[in-house]
């Protein structure tokens, strides 16, 4: 029962539940699995412009799924992504349109701004928790209802640009877009930036005395705060700095992508990037895997629709499934007793 | 402009007991199932899953009665996945209901393009008509019922038992495992009966996004009201007068934008987690394996 367990609540298990449940949902579709597959496939990898357009999504997993990693790490459990990236977004997006510089020196300026963005609004959880010890996964998860309507607020309001039809910022000038990697394409060197951060986050996580001490916290926070870390200060850093590469995320989007802010900036990356945190078994390079795993899903299950005519909603419940099982193992040690001191 | 007084209180009073009767369902599936120390963030889900399947229910057999009871039925299935992961596999109760949010958001919107072919929305079905009335004044018996289950019977105080200190409960000689399975199973039943309410009760359609938050709504009005059934339903009720003041008072006041009352339970919340208003205390073992 014992190895039963193990084997099916790890990783491997629920990608192997996965794609049989993928195949379930194209045979209730009427669509042989072969044929769903192939579409699945061919549309995420069958071309030069469909393995970038699945990097794309691939970007913009990984790094609401990085900022995810980090707290998990240290113990805290973050849910609030999904807020974060908007804010980073909205922040780039906000002063991106009125920035005329170089593209190395916007570059620098607007993803900075994104960061700092997401970082107060992850902050903003940490503090609370710090100081008033308030759940953080309650209010990290309320405040992405927050941002959501500030942002809604903001683009309807006081940021919207005149000429746009919708409701969005005025676009970035050209000279603000992150550059391509691939002509094109919306494929910008916002992937490199990260896999670098991937890179960074796992040396920072393993090779250092705040990493060290952030795991300390996340694995036996009693044995760390006899040790003398401060939990106060680890507990708002943890949440400030998980916020803020989901924010550096949205502003790459509206850097790199959108070239613009509006609130449909993200459909759902911040919930998705949970499972792809817990699928890359919270290991950054492994949510890297991880990330264009489920970028492939996410570019190839339009291709899958129009090709095969499965609703590129069972990608979805797919996703679901997967959390579902991950959740039989435990990542964050569940924290019920009094404030951290 | 005196009529206009009248006529626009009369509507915020009924469009609040409207917008109330969901969130008190959710925000009650959620004290109990918080009561008994499951948290239930799959609220939202649950309730999606219980307005779609009023609907496929409905549309199907042509009786609104039915489809309610398959609303009811569906959340409940989903309380019970949440529940039996919790309990059986000690899950992590968070991401679990976060994959329930996500398979129910994803499931009725591949239903709706596999049923009747048409993303977004499903066809019209039989509402519940009149009926809802009914419904709503429910929403309160289920409250007055609630509190007095959860204070007055034995069962009840095994239940909070179990959310506190299920240890105690095991040795009173009692499985908490049972009792906290059947929390969650009534938590969704209530969840998913909210649901059918916003489908089959105020419309009579599925349309993607129609819970809009509604389940996390309810989370915040657990906490707001202090993880007791009254403070839940009368901070549900305070968040319905919301929305239904944003209905009453669209495009009327400028200066107060729509988006600050959509922020508002949350930020209610937030205020209420960091003990602001007054001491908030969780029950001790909410949300840890037993």
């Amino acid at each position: 029962m014992n190895a039963y367990r193990r084997l099916f609540s790890g990783p491997l298990g629920a990608i192997a539940i996965a794609v049989a449940l993928a195949a379930l949902a194209m045979i209730v579709a009427g669509v042989s699995p072969i044929a769903g597959f192939s579409a699945l496939f061919g549309g995420a990898l069958g071309g030069t412009s469909d393995i970038a357009e699945t990097l794309v999504q691939t970007t913009a997993l990984l790094f609401p799924a990085l900022g995810i990693t980090l707290a998990f790490r240290g113990g805290l459990f973050n849910i609030g992504a999904e807020g974060q990236l908007l804010i980073g977004g909205l922040a780039a997006g906000a002063v991106g349109a009125h920035l005329h510089a170089p593209t190395a020196v916007a570059a620098v300026v607007l993803l900075g701004l994104g960061a700092i963005a997401g970082g107060v609004w992850g902050g903003l959880a940490g503090w609370m928790k710090a100081y008033f010890n308030a759940n953080e996964i309650i209010s990290t998860l309320m405040l992405n209802f927050v941002a959501a309507a500030l942002a809604s607020y903001l683009v309807v309001g006081p940021l919207r640009s005149p000429q746009a039809t919708g409701a969005e910022t005025a676009p970035l000038p050209h000279s603000a877009w992150l550059p391509l990697i691939v002509p094109d394409t919306r494929l910008s060197i916002s992937i490199l930036i990260a896999i670098a951060l991937a890179f960074l986050l796992r040396f920072v996580l393993t090779r250092t005395i705040f990493g060290y001490e952030l795991r300390a916290v996340g694995e036996a926070p009693e044995a760390a705060r006899r040790n003398g870390v401060q939990m106060r200060r680890m507990t708002w850093l943890t949440l400030a700095l998980s916020g803020a590469i989901s924010g550096l995320g949205g502003a790459t989007i509206v850097t790199g992508v959108m070239h613009t802010f509006n609130t449909e900036l993200s459909p759902g990356y911040g919930f998705t990037a949970i499972a792809v945190a817990l699928v890359g078994d919270l290991d950054p390079l492994w949510v890297c895997v991880a990330a264009f795993g489920f970028g492939i899903l996410e570019s190839g299950g339009l291709a899958m629709q129009a090709v095969a005519q499965v609703p590129k909603d069972a990608i979805h419940v797919i996703e679901g499934c997967i959390i579902l099982i991950l959740a039989a193992r435990r990542y964050v040690a569940t924290r019920t007793e009094s404030a951290p001191v | 402009m005196m009529d206009f007084v009248h006529g626009a209180l009369a509507t915020l009073v009924l469009l609040t007991l409207v917008k109330s009767a969901p969130i008190v369902y959710a925000a009650l599936g959620g004290v109990i199932s918080e009561r008994s120390g499951i948290v239930n963030i799959g609220l939202e889900g649950m309730m999606t899953g219980g307005a779609f399947a009023a609907v496929v229910a409905s549309y199907a057999t042509g009786n609104a009665a039915v489809g309610l009871v398959a609303g009811v039925a569906v959340g409940a299935l989903l309380g019970f996945v949440l529940g039996y992961g919790a309990t059986k596999f000690k899950v992590d109760q968070i991401v679990a209901g976060m994959g329930i949010n996500l398979i129910a958001a994803g499931g009725a919107a591949y239903g709706l393009v596999l049923l009747y072919n048409q993303p977004g929305a499903s066809p019209q079905v039989h509402a519940l008509g009149r009926w809802y009335w009914l419904l709503i004044l429910f929403a309160f018996v289920c409250a007055f019922a609630l509190h007095h289950v959860l204070y007055r019977t034995p069962w009840g105080l095994r239940v909070r038992a179990c959310g506190e200190n299920p240890r105690a409960v095991t040795s009173a000689g009692l499985d908490p495992l049972r009792f906290r399975l059947y929390a969650a199973v009534i938590s969704g039943a209530l969840a998913g009966l909210g649901g059918a309410f916003l489908s089959i009760g105020e419309v009579n359609i599925y349309s993607e996004g129609m819970t809009a938050g509604r389940g996390f709504i309810a989370l915040a009005a657990v906490i707001f009201g202090r993880w007791t059934p009254w403070g839940a339903t009368g901070a549900a009720v305070f968040f319905g007068f919301f929305e239904a003041l944003q209905f009453v008072l669209q495009g009327r006041v400028a200066w107060l934008p729509s988006e600050a009352m959509q922020a508002l339970p949350y930020l209610a919340a937030l205020v209420a987690l960091c003990g602001l208003v007054g001491k908030v205390r969780a029950p001790a073992s909410d949300g840890v394996p037993y």
